[in-house]
């Protein structure tokens, strides 16, 4: 892969910020969080942006990852760091089952069946008490910090991990776009029959994209309940919370684009904390219709995103002589 | 014995099911897009008839012309003003564009009104009727009523008026209706107008045994998925048949399971006829 | 001598439509078969069947004595049968160079379909309009790009959809020359045209479809010949051939 030089000063400005931020602070929070959905969003990003599968159910590999772990470790005392990797298989797994009866289906059906799917794990996370907690929902249990117990006294860990994982799901992202298999989705993308006809396996890469998408996601899962402790289903498995949040996030920024999903979650979830902050509860739902409306402002003036509107003011303003 | 009953109980309430997804089904069949904010304008259409039970004494199934006339405006401006321009957009913006609405509904309801849960009172709520050895909710049976003439109401229109029929000829084949001087843009207006104004129609008729309140359509969105998939999307008839089929399956459902998994049967239902046979059980693919 | 393809008794029925009815002919190594017959004959039909887009009813596709029953048309491509598609199925928003890069990666890495790609571009003299975007270029460009595309998955056997349509006779004149080409580096290949000059120059053989049956197989002097064939399809064009 190419060196690039822009991406390390961003990564080397994120890593620097969460020193910069008092520890135990509000700020840092909002970051981690805001790194987090980013590293989500770009998971989406492999199925909506890449392969043009728009799923409005990844909130399931999320639930699935987020259960996964804190339940081996209520139950077992497994380290979380496991937990996340066994998450990870486990969405995965959901992935692969998702998408084998689902694969024809294009666009609206394909986005309808995803949704159901996101909702029947909800319901099951609400009905199978004894092994979730229901909608009681669970607790990840204090343990005493430590890197391998994933236990942290300061948030700055957390900001740190999810500082990586979002570098690393982006990188993952980069790889299949940039390698053979970023030119197979292309072409299953615009035309199937002929994709089929010069010899790329539709099913086999489809299916690969997907199951790297919901282990990444149900991964990131795990991450976020050892930030936020406690959980219910409708938390870690919610339509509006996760799904469409993500998939929102990821073309508020530009869809199919790397930096996208990290421009539309640094625009979104900072926004987010501060009008549920500046207006709390009396304003409740009035960061989610502002959300709503930008989405809709996007999709009707510059459907890529962000990227692309930074793109072309950059184009116009060098062909208006703005150096 | 009570199988009987929990399949009369489920035809009358599929019945209503039918009515607030026929709209969705409508839209799909003459535009090709999946309005996934369909079921907020049930939220819209409940909590115009809560009102109008609220301030002017209105009964809700009385309500129920006024929720459709408000819906049908609302409608008609976000058609187009909105969703007439993604038209012929790639399916990631039309799916986004309604999903967007949607937020900005459900948000703006909570805004508007609070979250709190509010119903109403009727005389006839804990009514029913007895038919032998089954009790005929009074409830349920004048929804099913209002339901069935609001069907009827709709058959006509499709079948008899000038509207009607230019609808079905844009939604055959767009091009060779605006040759026939059909106005294209008009015609996709009524049909979400009409579409979404059924959906809140049905709302208000419900309203006597469901409680409001702006996250009340999540509830119904899979449900009526369900129901157009079952029909097909795009066929009107489609809609009435899984209409009942959903409100059967929910009824015989919450015999033998709690109110939880009930839903999930549905979903999976779901999940299985778009796995299977997307173009459902009767409808015509587009 | 041996056949590389062997196409047995295939029929194919869509509703109430017979597209293929008991299509049988083989094909030897390095031969260029032609495929002629009226619109709606079943020429593209029976490509599509070939290649694994279509499932016959009854019947066999064997290549290189392999049968490709039920096989998908990636595994067929894998095997060395490839198809140009009528009205050209190019990758509109990628380049005319991704597009054709992206058949190479059946057999290579990047880097390597990259080179093949450029190879396969020069060979359809289209190498200048690499980086071009493939939706941009006139409908012989996209034909001759398809055929690049096919190309660079290293077939064995090539199935030509019309890829003469819209050509004035200086451009026809090359692609016969290129096909001529490919038959000398050992493809064969099965060309469906409807230009009866190209046809009968190129063609060491000609089937004949018509309502989905094959009426005549043989030389182009002989198809040209066929009574049945000249009532179903040829009309006057025989007589101006013979003069």
């Amino acid at each position: 892969m190419k060196f690039r030089f822009t991406p390390c000063i961003a990564i080397a400005a994120l890593a620097l910020l969460p020193l910069l931020l008092d520890p135990r602070g509000y700020w840092i929070r909002v970051l981690t969080i805001t790194l987090l959905f980013a590293a989500m969003a770009q998971a989406w990003n492999i199925v909506g942006g890449l392969a043009n599968q728009i799923s409005l159910g990844h909130a399931a590999f999320f639930g699935i990852g987020a259960y996964a772990s804190t339940v081996l470790l209520l139950k077992f005392g497994i380290s979380p760091w496991l937990g996340m990797l066994a998450g990870g298989a486990l969405g995965g797994l959901a992935a692969f089952v998702i998408a084998i009866p689902t694969m024809r289906l294009q666009g609206h059906y394909f986005a309808l069946a995803t949704l159901a799917f996101g909702e029947v794990m909800r319901v099951i996370a609400n009905v199978w008490t004894s092994l979730t907690g229901g909608p009681g929902g669970l607790s990840v249990p204090f343990v005493p910090p430590s890197f391998a117990a994933y236990s942290f006294k300061l948030l700055r860990p957390h900001a740190y991990i999810a500082l990586v994982a979002l570098v690393v799901v982006t990188a993952v992202f980069e790889m299949i776009r940039r390698g053979a298999m970023g030119y197979r989705l292309r072409a299953i993308r615009q035309n199937l029959p002929a994709a089929e006809v010069i010899g790329i396996d539709t099913t086999r890469v489809k299916l690969q994209a997907a199951v790297i998408s919901g282990a990444l996601t149900a991964m990131l899962g795990t991450l976020y309940v050892q930030l936020a402790v406690f959980f219910d289903p409708d938390t870690v498995f919610g339509i509006a919370s996760i799904s469409i949040r993500i998939a929102l996030i990821a073309i508020i920024g530009g869809v199919g684009t790397a930096v996208g999903p990290i421009l539309g979650a640094f625009f979104i979830i900072p926004l987010e904390e501060l009008m549920n902050d500046l207006l709390s509860s009396r304003a409740a739902g009035l960061s989610q219709l502002v959300f709503g409306i930008i989405l809709i402002t996007v999709i009707l003036w510059q459907p890529r995103g962000f990227v692309a509107a930074f793109t072309s003011l950059k184009a116009t303003l060098a062909r208006k002589g703005v150096p | 014995m009570s199988f009987l009953q929990a399949i009369l109980d489920g035809l009358l309430i599929g019945g209503v099911y039918a009515v607030i997804s026929i709209g969705l089904t409508l839209v799909y069949g003459v535009m090709g897009i999946v309005n996934f904010a369909q079921a907020e304008f049930l939220t819209i259409g409940m909590f115009v008839a809560w009102f109008a039970w609220a301030f002017l004494g209105l009964d809700p199934v009385m309500a129920a012309p006024l929720s459709f006339a408000v819906a049908f405006a609302i409608g008609w401006v976000v058609q187009g003003q909105l969703i007439s321009r993604v038209l012929t957009a790639p399916s990631v913006a039309q799916i986004f564009l309604t999903v967007g609405i949607l937020i900005v509904i459900e948000n703006g309801s909570l805004l508007l009104f609070g979250s709190q849960f509010r119903s109403v009172t009727t005389s006839y709520q804990t009514a029913s009727l007895s038919l032998g050895p089954l009790f005929v909710s009074i409830p349920y049976l004048i929804a099913f009523a209002m339901s069935l003439l609001s069907g009827i109401a709709l058959w006509w229109f499709m079948r008899a008026s000038w509207f009607g029929r230019a609808m079905r000829a844009t939604a055959q084949n767009p091009s060779a209706a605006r040759l026939m001087g059909i106005d294209a843009a008009l015609m996709y207006k009524i049909s979400f107008a009409l579409g979404v104004g059924l959906t809140a129609f049905g709302g208000a008729v419900i309203l006597p045994y469901v409680t409001v309140f702006p996250g009340v359509g999540s509830q119904f969105v899979v449900l009526m998925f369900t129901v157009v998939v079952l029909g097909g999307l795009g066929s009107v008839a489609g809609a009435v048949v899984g209409g009942l089929a959903v409100g059967v399956i929910q009824a015989l459902s919450a015999l033998f399971f709690p109110i939880q998994l009930q839903n999930l049967i549905l979903f999976v239902v779901f999940i299985l006829v778009l796995a299977v046979r997307p173009q459902g059980l009767i409808g015509a693919s587009r | 001598m041996t056949t590389i393809l062997d196409v047995r008794s295939v029929s194919r029925r869509f509703g109430g439509l017979q597209a293929l009815s008991e299509v049988t002919f083989s094909v030897k190594p390095r031969e260029i078969v032609g495929v002629i017959g009226p619109n709606g004959a079943g020429k593209t039909t029976l490509f599509s069947t070939l290649v694994g887009l279509i499932r016959p009813d009854t019947g066999s596709v064997s290549l290189d004595g392999k049968d490709l029953a039920g096989l998908k048309p990636h595994k067929v491509a894998g095997l060395g049968m490839t198809k140009t598609f009528q009205n050209v199925a190019l990758f509109a928003e990628s380049s005319v160079l991704d597009n054709v890069l992206t058949a190479g990666l059946l057999r290579h890495d990047v880097e390597a379909a990259r080179e093949q790609a450029l190879s396969c571009l020069d060979r359809v003299g289209l190498r200048e309009v690499a980086g071009k975007l493939a939706g941009n270029l006139s409908f012989p460009e996209r034909a001759r790009v398809e055929l690049a595309r096919a190309l660079c998955t290293a077939p064995k056997i090539l199935l030509l959809d019309e890829v003469m349509a819209a050509l004035n006779h200086a451009e026809m004149a090359e692609i016969m020359q290129l096909i001529r080409s490919l038959r000398d580096d050992g493809v064969t290949l099965l060309v469906v045209e409807h230009h009866m000059r190209a046809i009968m120059n190129i063609c060491d053989r000609i089937l004949v479809l018509n309502f989905g049956r094959l009426l005549a197989d043989g030389t182009p002097e002989q198809v040209a010949r066929d009574p049945v064939v000249i009532e179903a399809y040829l009309g006057r064009s025989v007589e101006r051939l013979r003069r």
